[in-house]
C-alpha cells in the first residue's frame, strides 16, 4: 500500500481559538482511515482544510506527493478528493438526479460521454440505494436519504478520496450498517476514504486505522484494536475503561 | 435535463406557443393596430428582455442585483453615442452590448467576493456611482444627456422588429441556458455555492459569466432604446428606479422560469401604461404592494400562482 495523502504541521486558529494544532497524519490508499474525538477536536475543521472549503492557518497537505494546501475545493476535487457533510447540503429546490449531475458534470476527473451521463447517474442512485428517488426533489428526502445523497453526490465526482464527515450521524442501526457496507465496498473498490464518526462501533468495525484528536492535537493512532487499549484515549476522550473494556462485543464483525 | 417524463410532455406545447407568439408579434405591423399599442409591445419587449436577462442572475443564480440599470444605461450611450459618431444601428446596438458586457466583468471582480445581501447593497452603490459619473462626464453630455442624430426617415416597425428580435433572442438565450449544464451549475450555487464548489463547480467564475452575459443582453435592449426614444440622460437609464423596475419584473413573474419574466414585464409595462397617465407615482405604490403580497403569498411570482390555480382547476391537490 502506498503513501496518497500525507499532512504535516496542519493549524488552523478562529481567532484566538486554535482549532486544529500542527497535525501530522499519513493515508495509505484503499484504507479507511477513521478521525475520531470529542465535540470540539477539530475532526471537521481538518476535513473542511484537506477539502479546500477552509484555508488552513499553516501547514502542508501532500496529495501524491502535490502540495495541495489552500487550494479551493473546485480544484481539489478534480485530483479525486470529494467531501460529504456533516448536516447535508443537498441542492433543495433541484431533483436527487440533478444534484448527482451536478457533481459529474462539474466535479468528474473524466465527463461520461454524452450518451452514458444519464447511465452513470443511475447506477450511483442504484449503488447508494436512491434509485428510484431521481425524480424526488432533493428537498423532499427523508434525513436517511439525504445523507445517502451527500455520498451520491460525491461519488458521481469519481473520489479517489472520499471524505465522509459523520455520514451516519441520525441514523438508525439498519441504516448505519448499509451505510457502512456502503464504505467497505467502496473501498475494496479502490477508494481511499476518510471518515469521520461518532458513533464507536461504527469506526471500531469498519476502519483500517484510526486518529483520535482532543483539542485539536492528535492523541493517538494506530488500528482500531491499539486505539482501544491506549490509555491516553480512554482517559481523554472515553473516561469509561468499563465500556471499552468490551472488546468482544466491539470486535465482533457483521 | 432531468428525465422526468411529465416535463418532456408539457414542453411540445411550449414551443408551440412560443412559435405562434412569435408569428402573431411579426404580423402586428400590418394589421392595422394603433401606432400606440404598437409603442406600447415595443416597450414591452425590451422589458422582456432585461426581465429575462435579469432573471438569468438573479433568478436561476439566486444573485440578486440592484444594479442593472448601469448595463442598461452602458448600452443605450454605446448605441447613441455610435449613432451619433456615424455608425449604421446594426452595428452600434451590438456594441452597446459588448460595453455592457465588459463593465459587467469590472463590476462582477470586486462584488462577486460578496453574498447574499452583501452583493446586493454593493451593486446599489456601484449603480448611484456611475450615475454621478455619467451625469458629470463630458463625452457623454453631462447630466442634459444624449440627442440621437436620425438617419432618414423614422420607421416605427423597424424599431418594432428591432425589439422584438431583441427580446426573442433574450428567451432563446435563456432557454437554452436553462436546458444546459451551464445551467445545472447556475441553480447550484443558487442552491448552496459552497457545496457546488465542493463537487466542482467554480461559483466565482460563473457569477462571472451569468452576469456578462445577462448585462449584454441589457446593453442590446438599451440600445434598442436609445435608438427608438432619440433621446437619452442619465436620471433616466442610469437611475435606481431603472434598476428596481427591472428587478421587479421577474420577481413578480415569477423567479428563476422562463415565462415568469415575461409574464411580468407585461403585467408591468401594461400597469404602467395605465396608471402613469392617471396617478403619476401611484404605481409605485402599486409595485411596492404587489411585491409583498408576492413574497409573503407567491415566492413563485405570477407564474406560480398560475401553476397553482391550474392543479386546482385540474382537480389535483393544492
Amino acid at each position: 500500500m502506498t503513501e496518497l495523502l500525507s499532512v504535516k504541521g496542519l493549524t488552523r486558529h478562529f481567532g484566538g481559538i486554535a482549532a486544529v494544532v500542527n497535525l501530522q497524519f499519513r493515508v495509505k490508499e484503499r484504507e479507511i482511515f477513521g478521525i475520531i474525538g470529542p465535540n470540539g477536536a477539530g475532526k471537521t475543521t481538518a476535513f473542511s482544510m484537506i477539502a479546500g472549503s477552509l484555508l488552513p492557518t499553516a501547514g502542508s497537505i501532500r496529495f501524491r506527493g502535490r502540495e495541495i494546501a489552500g487550494w479551493p475545493s473546485q480544484r481539489v476535487v478534480h485530483l479525486g478528493i470529494c467531501r460529504t457533510h456533516q448536516v447535508p447540503r443537498p441542492f433543495t429546490g433541484m431533483t436527487v438526479y440533478e444534484n448527482v449531475e451536478v457533481g459529474m458534470r462539474f466535479g468528474g476527473r473524466r465527463t461520461p460521454p454524452r450518451g452514458e451521463v444519464a447511465d452513470e447517474i443511475e447506477r450511483i442512485l442504484e449503488f447508494t440505494g436512491l434509485s428510484g428517488w431521481g425524480a424526488s426533489s432533493a428537498g423532499s428526502l427523508p434525513t436517511g436519504n439525504r445523507k445517502r445523497l451527500e455520498l451520491a453526490r460525491a461519488l458521481a465526482t469519481d473520489p479517489v478520496v472520499l471524505l465522509c464527515d459523520e455520514i451516519c450521524g441520525g441514523l438508525n442501526p439498519t441504516e448505519t450498517a448499509d451505510i457502512l457496507s456502503l464504505l467497505r465496498r467502496l473501498r475494496d473498490s479502490g477508494i481511499t476514504i476518510l471518515y469521520i464518526e461518532h458513533d464507536m462501533r461504527a469506526v471500531m468495525r469498519t476502519c483500517d486505522r484510526i486518529m483520535v484528536l482532543n483539542y485539536g492535537q492528535k492523541l493517538a493512532e494506530g488500528t482500531p484494536e491499539e486505539i482501544q487499549d491506549d490509555e491516553g484515549v480512554i482517559e481523554a476522550y472515553l473516561g469509561r475503561r468499563s465500556w471499552m473494556g468490551r472488546k468482544e462485543e466491539i470486535e465482533e464483525q457483521p | 435535463m432531468s428525465a422526468a417524463p411529465a416535463s418532456r410532455a408539457t414542453r411540445l406545447p411550449a414551443y408551440a406557443v412560443a412559435a405562434l407568439a412569435l408569428l402573431a408579434f411579426l404580423a402586428v405591423p400590418w394589421v392595422g393596430i394603433s401606432n400606440n399599442a404598437i409603442r406600447l409591445l415595443l416597450t414591452t419587449f425590451l422589458w422582456v428582455t432585461t426581465s429575462l436577462a435579469w432573471n438569468l442572475l438573479g433568478g436561476v443564480t439566486g444573485q440578486v442585483s440592484f444594479g442593472f440599470a448601469v448595463f442598461y444605461g452602458l448600452g443605450a450611450y454605446t448605441a447613441g453615442l455610435s449613432i451619433n459618431g456615424g455608425i449604421t444601428p446594426y452595428a452600434a446596438i451590438p456594441a452597446g452590448g459588448a460595453v455592457a458586457a465588459f463593465g459587467s466583468l469590472l463590476i462582477g471582480l470586486p462584488t462577486f467576493r460578496l453574498r447574499g445581501p452583501y452583493f446586493a447593497i454593493a451593486t446599489i452603490g456601484v449603480n448611484e456611482a456611475v450615475r454621478i459619473v455619467m451625469s458629470n462626464l463630458d463625452i457623454t453630455g453631462g447630466a442634459s444627456g444624449v440627442r440621437l442624430l436620425q438617419a432618414g426617415r423614422f420607421s416605427q416597425a423597424e424599431h418594432y422588429y428591432a425589439a422584438l428580435g431583441v427580446a426573442s433572442l433574450a428567451f432563446l438565450v435563456s432557454w437554452r441556458v436553462m436546458h444546459s449544464p451551464f445551467g445545472l451549475a447556475l441553480r447550484a450555487i443558487r442552491e448552496d455555492q459552497d457545496a457546488a464548489a465542493d463537487v466542482g463547480v467554480h461559483p466565482f467564475r460563473l457569477k462571472l459569466a451569468v452576469h456578462a452575459l445577462a448585462a449584454c443582453l441589457t446593453g442590446v435592449a438599451g440600445g434598442v432604446f436609445a435608438h427608438y426614444t432619440a433621446y437619452i440622460h442619465p436620471d433616466g437609464v442610469f437611475s435606481f428606479a431603472t434598476s428596481t423596475s427591472i428587478l421587479l419584473m421577474p420577481v413578480i413573474g415569477g423567479l428563476g422560469t422562463l415565462s415568469g419574466p415575461v409574464i411580468g414585464a407585461a403585467v408591468y409595462s401594461i400597469v404602467q401604461e395605465e396608471m402613469v397617465v392617471h396617478f403619476p407615482q401611484f404605481h409605485l405604490l402599486l409595485y411596492g404592494a404587489l411585491l409583498i403580497l408576492i413574497m409573503l403569498f407567491e415566492p413563485g411570482g405570477l407564474a406560480g400562482l398560475w401553476r397553482r390555480l391550474a392543479r386546482r382547476l385540474r382537480g389535483g391537490g393544492p
